[in-house]
């Protein structure tokens, strides 16, 4: 351990206004490895990073390069500093309307030292050049971005930012928007990119990776430094790191006090996109769990229930009447409620307060005549707010001003808050961290009695977390039903993966 | 630093605002007399009720292009009604109302149903009833007394009951069409500001599939902003036909420039934003007590349309320049 860090941020500090996001964090970066960083969500992950690229020139502390004191201004001096940075947001990395060369070579593009002229040619050899230090000079030059997959999209994101030669680079969250076997290929390039002495700086939400990928894991709690943690790591010992002893609170299981009440039932239902019939039950007081990759069928089942969509046939019956939805308020006034997957896209109204973003299904009852009794829905947000522990600043904060982990329980909020009879969550864990997510777990554990909740997830971790009862579906099949305390993952897994 | 900033950002419009109001009337003091208020108030009521109509479609994130061309037809068709079909005056409103309506309808199904963008169907909407509005009366405007094509004088007139709409004032100082000005922004304050509807109005223009996966009906809200938009603008055109007492085909030019930028000034107001009834209110006033203001101040006329383009700049930079928030 003799190694001379190749940069070092000494004493991180920042401030909003009075808010401390982040407080004398100290992390030392080295060539050939990659090093992870976790926190809960708000818990200055992404602050430190910004800073670290440049977002703020009003940090306190200081970066070291190569021993050398730098403070950066402005993202462009972490750019000559040799930092880069690859962002969650694929599309923000991509220029839309130019081809897969163009990408590749953006900065052969629009170097000011470039010709004006457009020497086609001297673009593609200069992105074929970057894409063979990738690995991708697979890819047709010429294609049309929008042609590519988003895995791929990612790599000329990855490869171009190497292009530059970096010190340091960062990649923030770079598998929320692609699939497990893109996934493995992005490792694999990372380790290779690691072995070739390229410092990496991972952040992500799943510490299953960064279990498996990092050299060491630096954590952050509350703004604050909270230790490096080294291989061999382990999962729980990383949850601990980041969230203290508060996580050990236990969700609880399924009471079996009174009578289970059969609540949904679905009777040879045919979905879109499907032909085999689907039998299901729901019973009052359970937590099922719909597990399946993309494309297994269970939006498309969540959008039948929820009115959306209409089935081929079947019936779906609540409380044992047939029901048939042409509106997602039938469904809704038959006490079906969905928690939308993709928040930010479904479901988040920006720029609007926790309350308004909480009430809004549920207007007629917070009116009369249609004007609002700001009173009592001033009542119904506050509550919820307590109840799932959303961190704010009260009910009339903006959105925006959440982590995502928190607007995230606002959403969920949302169809809490009035009584139901089966609330569904479409991948309800996308971009939440851990404490959050638990937070959420415990508080709908708390609310199912009389109700019921239908969780779907890709993740079987998730849903192991929390169901009573695991449905695994395939190519909108039902192919088994497990009891969850009796479920065996590798066999989950090889259901949903089955061809 | 960060508290200055806010407060400025907040009140700095309506600071302006009081700062010109108080610098006008210091150097010419007529600019403070009731008469002068109320001349200002007079010639913004037309606009400002368009204004009021067009923050309607602005909440839904969506345009409204033809409520120029609206308010003009409702000019002729109203005329119209009285002088050539020589029909009673309520018939007129009701008829130059119903058009509103109609048309705003028809804006609605386009957007919502035909799924044209909005900036285009309406664009379609204003040439469409810009040459509408010519065909009855073959181009020319319509007067009391006017020349009918088949070489007879027009029977009907323009009811005086119709020309009190426009023209009277209560108790001598309040102008008919300020009341009315007043009351259409109080009605559209209140729905905006303290029922339901207003709420879903908003939150539709800020996430449209989040309000529809809410269970509401977002294309009759969405229709229902263009209605009102529509309808609005009609009420505008009647009570401008009443006020120049005249079928005039020219009547509905800059109409909708002057209420667009209203309602786009009002974004500055209270650092909202966002369109709001109480911010187009005050951006109609603004511009109007400055044009007035610096009218008295012998500013030519032809100065105006510049004046009016540096404020709506001014107060656009100082919504989305000034408090763009930190990355």
């Amino acid at each position: 351990m003799a190694k001379q860090p190749l940069i070092r941020a000494v004493g991180i500090g920042k401030s909003f206004g009075v808010t401390r996001a982040l407080d004398d964090v100290s992390f030392d970066f080295y060539d050939s490895e990659i090093f992870s960083i976790v926190g809960a969500n708000g818990a200055g992950k992404s602050t430190f990073i910004k800073v670290l690229c440049g977002y703020y020139a009003d940090y306190e502390g200081e970066i070291y390069i190569d021993d050398q004191p730098v403070h950066f201004k402005s993202p462009r001096d972490a750019y000559e500093a040799g930092i880069q940075v690859v962002h969650q947001s694929i599309e923000q990395g991509i220029v839309q309307n130019m081809n897969v060369a163009e990408n590749l070579a953006l900065e052969h593009v629009l170097s000011p030292e470039a010709s004006f002229l457009y020497h086609e040619k001297a673009i593609e050899n200069a992105a074929v050049e970057i894409a063979r230090k990738m690995g991708i000079d697979y890819l047709d030059m010429r294609q049309n971005i929008q042609d590519i997959t988003q895995s791929e999209k990612q790599m000329i994101t990855i490869a171009r930012a190497l292009a530059t030669q970096p010190k340091l680079l960062i990649l923030d969250e770079p598998t929320s928007s692609i699939s497990d076997r893109e996934a493995e290929r992005l490792f694999d390039i990372l380790f290779k990119l690691r072995d070739e002495g390229v410092s990496i700086l991972y952040i992500s939400h799943y510490l299953q990776e960064i279990k498996r990928i990092s050299n060491r894991v630096g954590v952050i709690r509350d703004g604050r430094y909270a230790g490096i943690l080294h291989q061999p790591l382990e999962v729980p010992e990383i949850v601990k790191a980041m969230v203290g002893d508060l996580a050990v609170q236990e969700i609880g299981t399924q009471q079996h006090d009174g009578e289970r009440q059969l609540l949904l039932e679905l009777d040879d239902l045919i979905i879109e996109g499907s032909e085999t019939p689907l039998n299901l039950e729901v019973y009052s007081g359970e937590i099922v769990g719909i597990l399946g990759l993309i494309g297994a069928g269970k939006t498309e089942l969540a959008e039948t229930l929820f009115g959306i969509r209409r089935p081929l046939s079947g019936t779906v019956r609540i409380n044992g009447e047939a029901v048939a939805f042409n509106t997602i308020r039938d469904a809704i006034d038959h006490g079906i409620h969905m928690v939308p997957e993709n928040r930010t896209v479904n479901a988040i109204i920006p720029e609007q307060s926790i309350k308004n973003n909480i009430t809004l299904p549920f207007l007629d009852f917070f009116s009369r005549k249609a004007v609002l009794q700001r009173s009592r829905e001033k009542e119904g947000a506050d509550t919820m707010i307590d109840n799932m522990g959303i961190k704010c600043e009260g009910h009339a904060a903006l959105i925006e001003s959440l982590s995502g982990g928190n607007q995230q329980k606002v959403v969920v909020a949302r169809w809490l808050s009035m009584p139901h009879n089966i609330v569904i969550l479409d991948e309800p864990f996308q971009g939440v961290d851990i404490k959050s997510r638990k937070d959420i777990n415990v508080y709908l554990r708390e609310s199912t009695r009389e109700s019921a909740v239908v969780m779907i997830s890709s993740d079987i971790d998730e849903l192991m977390d929390v169901t009573d009862r695991i449905v695994v579906m395939n190519k909108g099949a039902i192919l088994g039903e497990f009891s969850t305390s009796e479920a065996d993952r590798d066999e989950l897994l090889s259901l949903i993966t089955q061809e | 630093m960060g508290q200055f900033k806010a407060f400025a950002i907040k009140y700095g419009f309506l600071i302006v605002m009081a700062a010109s109001f108080i610098g006008f009337g210091l150097a010419e003091p007529a600019f403070w007399s009731w008469s002068n208020m109320f001349s200002i108030l007079l010639g913004i009521t037309i606009v400002g009720i368009l204004a009021i109509g067009v923050t309607f479609t602005l909440i839904v994130d969506g345009f409204d292009l033809s409520i120029g061309s609206t308010a003009a037809i409702s000019v002729m068709i109203s005329s119209y009604v009285m002088v050539v079909l020589n029909m009673h005056y309520l018939v007129a409103i009701a008829v130059a109302i119903a058009l509103g309506f109609l048309i705003g309808l028809t804006n609605g199904l386009l957007i919502v149903k035909a799924k044209i963008p909005d900036l285009l169907a309406t664009l379609g909407m204003m040439f469409l009833i810009q040459g509408l509005q010519l065909i009855p009366s073959a181009g020319m405007s319509i007067g009391t007394g006017m020349m009918m094509s088949d070489g007879t004088e027009a029977e009907g007139e323009f009811a005086r009951q119709f020309l009190y709409l426009g023209q009277g004032r209560l108790f001598g100082l309040i102008p008919i069409p300020v009341i009315a000005f007043a009351l259409l922004a109080v009605i559209a304050y209140f729905i905006l500001q303290y029922t339901k509807w207003g709420r879903i109005l908003y939150a539709i223009g800020g996430n449209e599939k989040a309000v529809k996966l809410a269970g509401v009906n977002v294309e009759r809200y969405k229709i229902a902003a263009y209605v009102i938009s529509g309808t609005v603008a009609s009420i505008g055109g009647v009570l401008l036909a009443a006020r120049i007492g005249r079928g005039d085909v020219t009547s509905g030019g800059g109409l909708l420039l002057d209420a667009v930028a209203a309602a786009l000034i009002g974004y500055a107001v209270m650092g909202l934003k966002k369109p709001n009834a109480l911010g187009s209110v005050v951006g109609v006033i603004f511009i109007g007590m400055l044009l007035n203001g610096l009218t008295m101040l012998s500013l030519p006329y032809y100065t105006q349309d510049f004046i009016k383009g540096l404020v709506l700049v001014a107060a656009l930079i100082f919504t989305f320049g000034l408090s763009k928030a930190e990355l």
